[in-house]
């Protein structure tokens, strides 16, 4: 390789095809790793979404809110999901990481982010706010204790099973908010399941976040007035 | 920091930058000390098509996004 900038010449190859390295551009290109003035990555695409994500405004607000780093990070990763909604494979990869990092409460924790329920649900907890620390601590909670506050429906399941789930689930857990979520064709199941839900369900108040992909039921517990 | 893609370079090329790293490889992934090594943050063998190689005391990962951000989030946005 006979330019006087490798890296240089090491583009000017890829365009050929395959690149093959001389020792001496190995031996260049270590002392520029050593001295953090170079790093070897396979594609542009996915280093600029981790950092994009990384600077993000949405996660900048979690990290004021969310103490516990697993749990933030988590939440970053649902950030990073919903970017890739396009991209199904990339999508379903980091899926699969997160699930065999976090298993199954890091993988619903980071689709609550991905389907946009955190975002209302704090808005929802901001409407009722007694302290910061109160606000916090009932993030916090709500993440550690996903199951108990979320339902994701799946679409082999039946209206049946996810209404029995969530009368069952608020009945034993009383949470301040149940939210029920359903994407592609499990939003048809929620939606089906909706008036019933209403019914079976007389101290909450229903706020629903819907689109033509996605279906979010919010069922908020009405406090009895003393 | 300048960044180079490594996916169009050959097997030989990173195997000959893996070694004067200190590290090696079969073909198929990156060993270390005649083991496969493992990604810090997921515990999954590297594949050496699939590998990054980041600053910061030479860090080789698997190049997926939780990964990176691990990364991104222990050693700063260095890129």
């Amino acid at each position: 390789m006979s330019s006087e900038d490798p890296i240089e010449s090491a583009f000017a190859g890829a365009v050929k095809g395959t690149i093959d390295w001389t020792f001496d551009t190995i031996k260049s290109f270590v002392i520029k790793l050593k001295d953090k003035k170079l790093a070897f990555i396979q594609d542009e695409e996915t280093i600029n979404l981790v950092k994009e994500q990384y600077h993000s405004g949405e996660l900048s607000f979690y990290k004021e809110y969310v103490s516990d780093k697993e749990i933030l990070f988590i939440v970053n990763m649902g950030l990073t999901l919903r970017k890739l909604h396009s991209k199904k494979d990339r999508r379903n990869n980091l899926r699969n990481k997160i699930f065999d990092k976090f298993e199954v409460n890091g993988v619903r924790v980071a689709q609550f982010v991905e389907n946009g329920i955190l975002n209302r649900y704090i808005g929802i907890l901001i409407d009722n706010m007694s302290s910061i620390i109160d606000f916090k601590d009932k993030i916090i909670y709500v993440l550690k204790n996903i199951n108990k506050h979320v339902l994701f429906v799946k679409k082999e399941d039946s209206e049946r099973g996810v209404i029995q789930h969530v009368t069952s689930s608020v009945a034993s857990n009383s949470p301040l908010i149940y939210i029920i979520s359903g994407k592609s064709s499990a939003a048809e199941i929620v939606r089906k399941c909706e008036g019933r839900l209403v019914q079976l369900l007389p101290d909450c108040i229903l706020e629903k976040i819907s689109s033509n992909e996605m279906e979010n039921l919010f069922f908020k517990r009405v406090i009895p007035k003393e | 920091m300048e960044r180079l893609s490594l996916k169009e370079v050959s097997n030989n090329s990173k195997i000959g930058l893996l070694r004067e790293l200190g590290y090696d490889s079969d073909g198929e992934f990156v060993l270390e000390s005649g083991k496969k090594l493992l990604d810090r943050y997921l515990d999954i063998p590297i594949r050496l098509d699939n590998m990054v190689i980041l600053p910061g005391s030479i860090i080789i990962l698997d190049n997926n996004e939780l990964s990176l951000s691990k990364y991104i989030e222990e050693f700063g946005d260095v890129f």
